[in-house]
């Protein structure tokens, strides 16, 4: 009966989440809260027996879908702008924001599908299966979008990824 | 971009995601130690996770923006420590000896926040026109399944039909960290009366109890394993009335 202290001790991972997908914070943030309504109101269709966590990250990440899919529907682009948001403005001296910011640009050159396989596995650690089951795919596919993601990425930031990114600082 | 050229790719991932574990582990790291190539890939793609890591962490050990923290008590219903319940419940009990009938004054601040439960919801959904049930009558037999599993006691939907009131549907609130129903009833003027329901961990027994607030009439009683209230703007006996309907129909 513990639901909602569950689901508070998932926030800071639900964020983290939501950041890997958007790529803002601010954005991230109001994704985050959309999903814990929703938790909260469809608490009575999570099943104990399973990780609460991979229910909440399958819940986020159909939030954050059907918000793109609203956005393209609306002709809406990203913008560079969106991505150098006004939290990463607070603080940009911070060495986490100016990776994070340089990582996020990165992660939004990569197709959706790949972006969010490769950040449930590379950053939130989940199996293939609970990637499969959170994205609604076989495992097979998981595995040929990391491995696709995991390409792409390192055109983009390069192999010696961290030493230069630190250096643009 | 590349594609995985071949079935060892593939192996080279789950290893450096630890899906490999056991005697298939065993042989890679035999494998990598004579593979010079797969060896830098895998480090590769590690030195990538870190990295990913090392962007997306700070967020772990930062303050939750107050807008999220109020999403958590964003849930259909309201919020009520079970303590209060708890001593509300107790209180009923006592209460519940002044007879059939009979309204009985309650000073206890506890147990007239337990009779706001009821009157609250009520008071929330009976204004909804088209979201006034989460799950609507013609799926009552889902609605009553899925009831019974969350308060964790099998539920049925008392006929109100002999007073004229047609069953509407019901939701499930939250009361407190409890999980309680809510069903609606219409009779032809359109006036609609709720019935609210919570286990009753205490298992015991009272009878009726009257309150009235904002023109709201509840009457609750506790019966073994459930605990009930019926809420409506009709006169008190009416309430009563079904009331003791609502009672005959758990009565089995």
């Amino acid at each position: 009966m513990n639901f909602r202290a569950d689901l508070t001790a998932e926030i800071p991972y639900l964020r983290r989440f939501a950041r890997g997908l958007t790529g803002d914070p601010a954005l991230a943030d109001d994704l985050v809260q959309d999903c814990v309504e929703r938790a909260m109101v469809k608490s009575h269709l999570y099943d104990p027996t399973r990780p609460l966590r991979a229910w909440l990250y399958a819940v986020l990440r159909n939030i954050h879908v059907s918000g793109l899919r609203r956005e393209r529907r609306a002709g809406i682009v990203k913008t560079v702008e969106d991505l150098t948001g006004p939290e990463a403005m607070l603080r940009p001296t911070q060495e986490g924001g100016t990776l994070f910011l340089q990582v996020a640009s990165a992660l939004d050159r990569l197709p959706d599908q790949q972006r969010e396989v490769l950040i449930l596995v590379a950053v939130e650690e989940m199996s293939y299966r609970d990637v499969a089951e959170i994205t609604g795919v076989p495992v097979g596919t998981v595995m040929s979008r990391l491995s696709r993601a995991r390409s792409a990425l390192r055109e983009l930031i390069g192999e010696e990824a961290k030493p230069s990114l630190r250096r643009i600082k | 971009m590349t594609e995985p050229t071949n079935s060892e790719d593939w192996s080279l991932h789950a290893y450096a995601d630890g899906e490999i574990a056991g005697q298939e582990s065993r042989a890679l790291d035999e494998r990598l130690a004579g593979d010079p190539e797969a060896r830098a890939k895998v480090e590769a793609w590690r030195r990538q996770k870190a990295l990913l890591r090392e962007a997306f962490d700070p967020v772990l050990d930062q303050t939750v923006p107050a807008n999220i923290k109020a999403a958590l008590r964003h849930h259909r219903g309201f919020s009520l420590s079970p303590y209060a319940i708890a001593a509300a419940l107790a209180l009923l009990i006592i209460g519940g000896a002044a007879g059939w009938f009979t309204s009985l004054q309650m000073n206890a601040p506890e147990a007239m926040q337990f009779a706001d439960l009821a009157i609250e919801a009520h008071e929330v959904f009976t204004r909804e026109e088209r979201h006034a049930v989460e799950v609507a009558a013609n799926d009552s037999e889902h609605l009553t399944s899925w009831l019974s599993k969350r308060i964790g006691q099998k539920l049925v939907v008392p006929d109100l039909t002999a007073r004229g009131y047609t069953f509407l549907g019901g939701r499930l609130l939250a009361a407190g960290t409890q999980p309680a129903a809510q069903l609606m009833y219409e009779d032809q003027a359109k006036r609609r009366i709720t019935i609210f329901l919570t286990a009753n961990q205490a298992g015991a027994e009272s009878k009726f109890i009257v309150e009235e607030k904002r023109g709201i009439t509840a009457c609750y009683w506790l019966d073994g394993p459930l605990g009930f209230v019926i809420a409506g703007e009709q006169s008190r006996d009416d309430i009563m009335s079904l009331a003791h309907m609502v009672y005959k129909s758990f009565e089995s």
